[in-house]
């Protein structure tokens, strides 16, 4: 790392000199990089760099436009801000199972999921035959009229719900949904006041960006009528894994910040966009207590933890409550747009004061694709592989944590696991650039991971749940073989 | 919705059945579009829907019946349906739709203005089909054509500096989006939208919206809703500057001068197909741009040639906006929205991170890029324009003939029938419109959500 060391001894006096020698590191580390590049290639020759696991499945030949065309075409009509991951961009064409391949046919191990969300496995035969069925009779006729669709889809949904959980309403993200949800506790309650956790991401409409708890995706509009408590973080956390103590968080703002009532209360079992942070043990259960306490409702936000990703249908499942609206999204559709609130009849009812209504909410295709991911769950044994295999894949990762002082913590459940790179193990200093040139190395060697967390230094894998013991394998012995390089 | 019902059920059985049969027949005929023009009376047998060379598959799921009554249990008690019998609708083609029996129904509420180029295009489920079994997600966080080239494509339908593209998955989503960008850049708060108006159910939207019935009871701050220049029911009837003046008035006496935005449509579609008094835009987009606020144009249902003379809305009224927010038509129904704005608004954006995790998605794209290819190519725009003039032509017929209209208003193929029971006082004919409305059953037509009683094609 002697780029960094150059770097941060600049004077005024030796900035030149010190400029021409950083010159001369860079070419240095760009040839290093080239012979890298080499003895890497003659080592999986050799047989002395993990391999990908078989697959049987040759992507069809592409002939749409090159990624320097599509670079041009996104600098010159999307938004400014969209970002991509990795130095030199990869352009996904094709995608099969927990596979994904480039314009060049070259194949990756998609340790992501397209954000957490396709939980069947990328083109999944019986999702694709449910929405290309779905699609050649009707796409869209508007729920005004009746459809078996979006009936059977609710009724297959509530099925899987615990207590009185049976009522759903359809939207096409997790913002909507969580915009919903916000809307029915404060209606159904009559008070204003939501809390939320900090590090928490809920969306990015206006109550939603004010639910959403880190600076980097909130906006300087008026978001008002929100509460950010004290993240239970086991890991940064000043109470450690005592989820009791920072409950206590919870019942001091609603002491003092609030009139003694709530709307209520909103969180995810596990933060995705957080860092992969699960809350630490007995925090819920706490936390809705003196939630409903004070009148408010408990909202579990389960757009990543959902959809058999932790090894339980769930992720509040695992925190042994029953929360009074689910919001879902991401893995409801294996990658549609979709969304979904589900929540008792009582609560229900708060929205029949008025009208509300979504236009593409509830459309046969999204539904029949959602129908169609609760039976590939089930058929395919989905919790039970996301738990096995989780499982196999977060041992390997403690072992390696043994073995590189640079991973902190390696965290979460399922198919949800986070590894988080710092510099000093004590002060937990964030280690960004290793985590980012990491990711891109990984990259380079087929496997394709998340980041996140708050400081943006959390590996976050989250991969299709029909994740083999094979690839978790693979990701790990590829993680491995490239912090051995840092 | 049931208070409707309620009505429909007293007056089917007081009413003088005749009459509103009759109506119906000549409504039926008049609006089918291949029929043949006539002022002569009504006939005796009901109209027949032009022939359609497409037999349905047979259908094989759960009745009618069943899927009320699952809906009632899991799709909770707001979720409203049109009809006494609600209709089963189980397939569609192009202008038509089939129910569980098979039996045909003239499409002309498409989805609520949604289904631009026909249900179950051929070309555009071959997008859809063909893209879905390559790769259907997987973020704009690796790269894609399909997102490029479809952005590439809405850029070039835009006037000015309007190049700027970002992709959700509503409409409410756009609107979101188009406040927030209007507040950011302007650095102030207060947005103005028009009475009457509909622009999405979410927190910030739900304050643009300007009809109670869709306005819950939550904070909605910083919001002005302006005089609707409604030329039919409006104070200065189409006399536009009247109404341009409110706006400066809120902006003098309601706020500190200076404005975020303006947000509107321009024909409400939610209000009852009201289509803005012309001059209105440009007077008010020169008011708002001299209070420092940016001017968004709500496309979601006017957009993609549907008003028949231009492509978008707001060239209707001769100006520019600052931002274009758009949803229903541009998928043809997939789960899709946009707002395409110019380089320098969409700059405050990457002030932070701004992320849609569906948007932009490869099918939801492919199927979009499939829309704007196959209306240029069978020039929809064109076909709006005859058969909505025609439409409009033979609706203004039936005005002469029969004192409960109102009015008959609209461009292309969005067009609105309002019924009065006094043409004079403008009296609402609630009763009759829900009794037509049910009538009118075998062609599918919707009654706006407003105080008014209007019909929407």
């Amino acid at each position: 790392m002697q780029r960094f060391v150059a770097r941060s001894g600049l004077l005024e006096g030796g900035r030149r000199r010190a400029q021409s020698l950083l010159r001369s590191q860079q070419q240095q580390q760009k040839q290093t990089r080239y012979f890298a590049q080499a003895a890497r290639e003659k080592e999986i020759a050799n047989d002395v760099l993990p391999k990908m696991p078989p697959f049987d499945y040759s992507p069809a030949p592409y002939t749409g436009p090159s990624v320097d065309e599509i670079l041009a075409k996104r600098r010159q009509f999307l938004s400014p801000s969209m970002f991509y991951l990795y130095k030199k961009p990869v352009n996904i064409v094709e995608g099969r199972m927990q596979y994904l391949f480039d314009e060049g046919g070259r194949r990756y191990l998609d340790g992501f999921g397209g954000i957490a969300t396709v939980n069947c496995g990328h083109c999944h035969p019986d999702v694709v035959d449910a929405i290309v069925s779905q699609v050649k009779r009707i796409q869209h006729p508007t729920i005004l009229y009746l459809n078996h669709a979006v009936a059977d889809f609710a009724e297959a949904l509530a099925s899987k719900m615990p207590g009185n959980l049976k009522v759903a309403f359809f939207t096409n993200s997790g913002t909507e949904a969580n915009e919903l949800a916000m809307m029915m506790a404060r209606l159904y309650t009559g008070c204003q006041d939501m809390i939320s956790v900090r590090n928490s991401y809920h969306g990015n409409a206006a109550g939603t960006m004010g639910a959403t708890g880190q600076r980097s995706w909130k906006f300087s509009v008026v978001q008002s009528g929100i509460h950010h408590v004290l993240n239970p973080d086991p890991y940064r956390g000043p109470f450690g894994s005592d989820g009791e103590k920072y409950a206590k968080d919870v019942q001091d703002i609603v002491d003092f910040a609030t009139t003694g009532h709530v709307a209520g209360f909103i969180s995810e079992a596990i933060q995705g966009v957080g860092g992969i942070v699960e809350a630490a043990p007995g925090y819920l259960p706490a936390v809705y207590k003196n939630v409903r306490k004070a009148g408010g409702l408990c909202i579990a936000d389960e757009v990543q933890s959902g959809f058999a990703r932790t090894g339980n249908m769930w992720g509040f499942e695992a925190h042994g409550v029953v929360p009074d609206i689910v919001t879902m999204a991401k893995g409801i559709g294996n990658g549609m747009p979709l969304g979904a609130v589900v929540t008792t009849p009582e609560i229900a009812e708060v929205l029949t004061r008025r009208s509300y209504f979504n236009t593409f909410g509830g459309n046969p295709v999204s539904t029949a694709a959602g129908l169609a991911v609760l039976k590939v769950i089930d058929k395919d044994n989905l919790r039970e592989n996301a738990s096995t295999v989780g499982a196999y894949m977060k041992d390997r990762l403690t072992a390696l944590k043994e073995k590189y002082e640079i991973i902190g913590d390696v965290r979460g459940r399922g198919l949800m696991i986070g590894v988080e790179l710092v510099s000093d193990r004590q002060k937990k200093t964030p280690a960004n650039a290793e985590t980012l040139h990491v990711l891109d190395q990984m990259k380079e060697m087929g496997v394709l991971i998340g980041k996140g967390g708050f400081y943006g230094n959390v590996f976050r894998i989250t991969p299709p749940l029909c994740f083999t013991k094979e690839d978790a394998d693979f990701l790990v012995d590829v993680m491995d073989y490239n912090m051995s390089k840092l | 919705m049931a208070f409707r019902r309620q009505i429909v059920r007293a007056t089917l059985q007081n009413a003088n059945g005749n009459n509103f049969a009759q109506l119906a027949r000549a409504g039926g005929r008049c609006l089918s579009s291949a029929s043949p023009s006539s002022s002569a009376a009504p006939a005796d047998s009901p109209p027949q829907l032009p022939p359609f060379d497409h037999r349905p598959k047979p259908y094989k799921g759960p009745s009618a019946e069943e899927v009320l009554q699952k809906r009632k249990t899991y799709l909770g008690p707001s979720l409203f349906y049109y009809y006494q019998k609600p209709l089963n609708i189980v397939e569609g083609k192009m202008q038509y739709l089939f129910d569980e029996s098979g039996k045909r129904y003239l499409d002309a509420f498409a989805g609520i203005v949604t289904v631009s180029a026909g249900h179950c295009h051929p070309e555009i489920l071959k997008a859809i089909v063909e893209q879905s079994e390559l790769l259907q997600h997987a973020t704009t966080i690796y790269l894609h054509h399909a997102i490029a080239d479809f952005a590439e494509g809405l850029a070039e339908k835009m006037p000015g500096n309007l190049k700027v593209v970002y992709f959700v998955n509503s409409g409410s989503e756009a609107n979101e989006l188009a406040m927030m960008m209007a507040r950011l850049y302007t650095g102030n708060l207060e947005m103005i939208s028009l009475r009457n108006a509909y622009h999405g159910g979410s927190s910030n939207t739900i304050g643009l919206t300007a009809l109670n019935t869709w306005k819950y009871p939550i904070p909605q701050g910083e919001i002005h809703h302006v005089m609707n220049p409604d030329p039919y029911r409006g104070i200065f009837g189409s006399d536009a500057a009247g109404y341009a003046k409110d706006v400066e008035d809120h902006i003098a006496y309601g706020t500190s001068g200076r404005v975020a935005g303006f947000i509107s449509e321009t024909i409400q579609g939610v209000g009852g197909a009201v289509e803005l008094a012309p001059g209105y835009l440009k007077m008010v987009y020169d008011t708002v741009r001299k209070a420092g606020g940016v001017c968004i144009a709500d496309e979601v249902q006017t957009g993609f040639g549907r008003t028949g003379s231009h492509y978008w809305g707001f060239e209707t009224q001769g100006v520019i906006p600052d931002i274009v927010t758009m949803a229903k038509g541009i998928g043809n129904g997939l789960p899709l929205g946009a707002v395409v704005t110019t380089p320098e608004i969409a700059s405050v954006m990457s002030q932070k991170i701004q992320f849609n995790t569906f948007g932009g998605n490869p099918v939801c794209s492919a199927g979009g890029l499939a829309v704007l290819r196959v209306l240029d190519k069978e020039k929809r725009q064109q076909h709006c324009a005859e058969v909505g003039s025609h439409l409009i032509g033979r609706l203004g017929d039936l005005k002469e003939k029969y004192d409960i209209i109102g009015d008959v208003r609209g461009r292309g193929l969005m067009v609105g029938i309002e019924l009065v029971t006094d043409r004079k006082e403008k009296t609402p004919a609630k009763a009759e419109t829900a009794v037509l409305f049910e009538q009118l059953r075998d062609l599918v037509f919707t009654v706006s959500e407003s105080r008014r009683t209007v019909l929407t094609v």
